[in-house]
């Protein structure tokens, strides 16, 4: 069958993690796709084109922010970075943008800066040279101003910032395959579609969820609660805990 | 105005096709008809034979925008005899080839031209709220397509609130009927509004909608199953629906609705030309005699201009009303029919919050249309309630990159984000569409900042009103009660906005608005506005089928 012709590489999980679809490969599919479809999908496994938009001095503050948004600790990490790169080098934006804010593009290099002098500011360090807790307790902050409505951050609305970074960030990820064996997407269905419809009922590719009781309230409130406890800013780091949930790899 | 026999190739595919089939509906309109049988979706041959006008051919009607009102109006008035040359800035879509079953491969559907937005409450456009090329935003609309009820026609003598339209429900019920089949539309009986019926019978339902009716029977809230303009079973040379979930991402199987197979194709048979990747800068006006002339629009960086004896824009509720501020000239300074400062106004948003939880079922709503079923229950006042008018609610299922906006709107990101999104196959979706109300300050105005062509862009200003607010929280409070009912866990809320309509609204007297009832604007004789801009209220429902309603109604006004 032509899916043993699939090099092993391309049957992933961003960070190799799979507790919940083990064995799941969504491109075992492959041979069902549409051409089209197929080609659009398997460019993002290819190698990733060159860094062309960002400048040597944005390339590790959009990297580092863009793994603690995506929590992309440990390789394989889908490339977030270049697609986000190759869309901004292309102007690939979807062309609205908020009337106190620039395009996307610059809206982007506007935002690294600010998050750097952040960085600088609070630590004497730029944010991709800080240890993963300290970017997280940079971070934070804006993603709460965010919560929490309005909030200026360098001139700029902290909300529409952090809109910015986290649609293009997942945008990025959840278009790559290895994510949707992470989380057991069926991906393209044409021309094949789907035929067995309602609740836990599978196609005969399908794999079941194997963890389906994970207490996710439970999780968030952890990370959350740690995160939120840094709200003199610049953040003591985290005492108090078992676990630092901001550095270390996750147990659950 | 004119009125021609029908003639010409159309109507010899029609004779051949149909000679004593007795078809009323291809007979109206054969476009699922002259689709290709096979594996193929696009007939090459109509579009190869395609008949072209030059471009000081004075044609009977050219049309700015082949998409829902555009597409429409051009095959009814090609089908009555009209000369027809419809311009559309983006493509002449092969779902073959240009659709792929991908979210993010799907961006070029969208209309990404740069637009502003601002106001208290901005709306975010692009994905979500329009499309561009031929069939317009219905490429990438969900395939909803309910209608408005006959209260929506007057909210304001009823409820005090928006203001009524100059015509009624019964002047549009019979252009209801004619696109229901024509779609066609699939579903339950319809107790809600105009009790109606429709040609094709309802889908099977997808595991979030299980969820959906067995929450709302749980609360003793009806559901009923559709409507959706999909294909049940064959319609003409389209297949069935295979149930493939990406109807939001263009359909590829030709079985979701949209003009380019549903009202091109016959367009075409009887001599519409389909000018597609011109983008309509300006609309020509003449001073001596007041009328419109035809359009300029640009074509490979070359300026061209259709002469016409009618124009119709149809650009959807922002490049419309853009496009008339962007034509102002000596008679108009402050844009075309613009004179008692209408263009542009009363631009709608419906409130579309979502709410999602959590089961410890597999749901796999990707599976099947995200339109599945739907609820009408709450769409019309209710004195017990602390607001006016309502809303209705539907089944959504969000593909994983627009499942994340729900887990990022909920304030995760870093490692919760990425556990929400490992479960994304237990969470099932409900939307709420609001009717919020027109207010005259939520607009279209030009901004500094142009684009590509030089031209200024849309400013689109929106500011939710108290009525507004505190409707969408109700649907919120109840699509949450629903979920509980059903069994869910966790919930998570977003608040969004969805379907713009307005902004060249229809009304009685010039004062009001910009165009009249027939959709003539009351300034300039031979232009008329066919697209969602001209809608005074929104109602509680999807707004595609309406706004081709009320172009074929323009059209059978037009063909006398
Ligand atoms: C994600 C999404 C889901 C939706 N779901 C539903 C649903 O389930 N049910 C429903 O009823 N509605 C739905 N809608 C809304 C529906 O698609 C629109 O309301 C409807 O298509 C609008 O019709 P229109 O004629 O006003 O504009 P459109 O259908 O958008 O057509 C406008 C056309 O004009 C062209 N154009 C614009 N400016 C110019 C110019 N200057 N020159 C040349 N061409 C131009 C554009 O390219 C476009 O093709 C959805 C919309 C979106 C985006
Ligand atoms: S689910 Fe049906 S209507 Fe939707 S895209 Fe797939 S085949 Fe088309």
């Amino acid at each position: 069958m032509a899916v043993n012709r699939i090099p092993r590489g391309v049957n992933r999980t961003p960070g190799d993690r799979r507790e919940k679809f083990p064995g799941y490969d969504v491109i075992t599919q492959l041979p069902t796709w549409d051409v089209v479809t197929a080609g659009v999908v398997l460019r993002r496994l290819g190698p990733p084109p060159p860094i062309r938009y960002f400048t040597q001095d944005e390339e590790p503050i959009a990297c580092a922010l863009l793994d603690q948004i995506l929590d992309q600790r440990h390789e394989p990490r889908v490339p977030v970075l270049q697609m986000i790169d190759a869309r901004l080098a292309e102007s690939q934006t979807d062309g609205w943008r908020y009337h106190d804010l620039p395009h996307d593009g610059q809206a982007w290099r506007d935002s690294l800066h600010a998050l750097n002098d952040d960085a600088r500011r609070a630590y004497g360090t730029d944010f991709g040279l800080l240890t993963w807790a300290k970017q997280g307790h940079i971070i934070a902050p804006i993603a709460g101003m965010n919560l929490h409505g309005t909030g200026d951050w360098h001139g700029m609305p902290a909300a529409r910032v952090w809109s910015l970074w986290t649609r293009y960030a997942t945008a990025a990820f959840y278009a790559h395959p290895w994510a949707w064996n992470e989380i057991g997407f069926g991906g393209p269905a044409y021309p094949r579609g789907y035929k067995n419809l309602g609740l836990d009922r599978r196609e005969p590719w399908e794999v079941p969820d194997r963890d389906p009781d994970r207490d996710l309230v439970q999780l968030a409130r952890e990370v959350e609660d740690a995160r939120r406890h840094d709200t003199h800013y610049p953040h003591p780091p985290v005492i108090g805990l078992s676990r630092d949930p901001l550095h270390d790899e996750p147990e659950w | 105005m004119v009125n021609r026999p029908v003639t010409g190739i159309g109507s010899r595919i029609t004779r051949r096709l149909f000679a004593g089939a007795g078809d009323h509906v291809a007979a109206r309109n054969a476009s699922a008809w002259l689709l290709p049988t096979g594996d193929e979706r696009t007939n090459y041959q109509l579009r190869r034979d395609m008949r072209r006008y030059r471009d000081d051919d004075e044609v009977d009607a050219v049309i700015v925008g082949a998409g829902a009102g555009g597409g429409t109006l051009a095959q009814r008035l090609a089908h009555a005899g009209w000369r027809v040359v419809a311009l559309d800035a983006g493509p002449f879509w092969d779902p073959d080839v240009d659709w792929v079953s991908d979210e993010a491969g799907s961006h070029h559907l969208y209309w990404n031209e740069p637009r502003v937005i601002d106001g208290i409450n901005p709306v975010p456009l692009g994905s979500n709220n329009s499309g561009r090329g031929v069939g317009g935003s219905m490429v990438h609309y969900a395939g909803y397509a309910p209608r408005l009820h006959p209260s929506d026609f007057a909210t304001y003598s009823r409820d005090g609130v928006g203001v009524d339209w100059p015509i009624t429900y019964e002047q549009l019920r019979p252009f209801y009927r004619d696109l229901e089949e024509e779609l066609p539309v699939a579903g339950e009986h319809w107790p809600w509004g105009e009790p109606h019926s429709y040609p094709h019978s309802p889908h099977p339902v997808s595991g979030d909608a299980l969820l959906f009716q067995a929450g709302c029977h749980a609360l003793g809230i009806p559901t009923k199953v559709g409507p959706v303009a999909i294909t049940n079973g064959r319609f003409g040379n389209r297949p069935h629906c295979i149930y493939r979930g990406f109807c939001l991402q263009g359909c590829k199987v030709n079985a979701k609705a949209s003009p380019l197979i549903t009202h091109i194709p016959d367009a075409l048979a009887h001599g519409a030309e389909i000018r597609a990747d011109c983008m309509v800068s300006r609309i020509g006006f003449d001073e001596r005699t007041g009328l419109a002339t035809g359009v300029h629009y640009l074509h490979g960086g070359v300026e061209h201009f259709q002469a016409a004896r009618l124009v119709a824009v149809a650009g959807y509720s922002i490049e419309t009303p853009r496009l008339l501020l962007n034509s102002a000239n000596r008679r108009f300074p402050d844009g075309l029919c613009n004179d008692h400062d209408q263009v542009g106004r009363y631009l709608m948003v419906q409130g579309a919050p979502q709410v999602a939880g959590r089961f410890s079922a597999e749901v796999r709503a990707y599976k099947a249309p995200p339109p599945s079923v739907s609820s009408e229950h709450y769409y019309e006042t209710d004195p017990g309630r602390p607001y006016q008018r309502g809303f209705s609610l539907q089944t959504v299922a969000p593909l994983p990159i627009t499942f994340a906006e729900h887990v990022l709107a909920e304030g995760h990101w870093g490692a919760p984000l990425r556990e929400y999104m490992r479960d994304y196959i237990h969470w099932a979706t409900f939307g709420a569409l609001c009717e919020f109300l027109p207010q005259p300050d939520n607009r279209v105005t030009l901004d500094a900042q142009t684009d590509r062509h030089g031209l200024p862009v849309a400013r689109f200003t929106f500011g939710e009103c108290d009525n507004d607010r505190v409707m969408a929280e109700t649907a919120i409070a109840t699509m949450r009660d629903v979920l509980g009912a059903a069994g869910a866990g966790e919930l998570m809320t977003i608040r969004r906005y969805a379907h713009l309509v307005g902004g060249a609204r229809m009304a009685a007297r010039p004062t009001d608005g910009v165009v009249d009832p027939d959709l003539r604007t009351f300034a300039i004789p031979n232009l008329y506005i066919t697209d969602g801009s001209v809608l005074p209220t929104q109602g509680a429902a999807n707004p595609a089928l309406t706004i081709m309603a009320l172009a074929a109604r323009a059209a059978a006004h037009l063909v006398g």
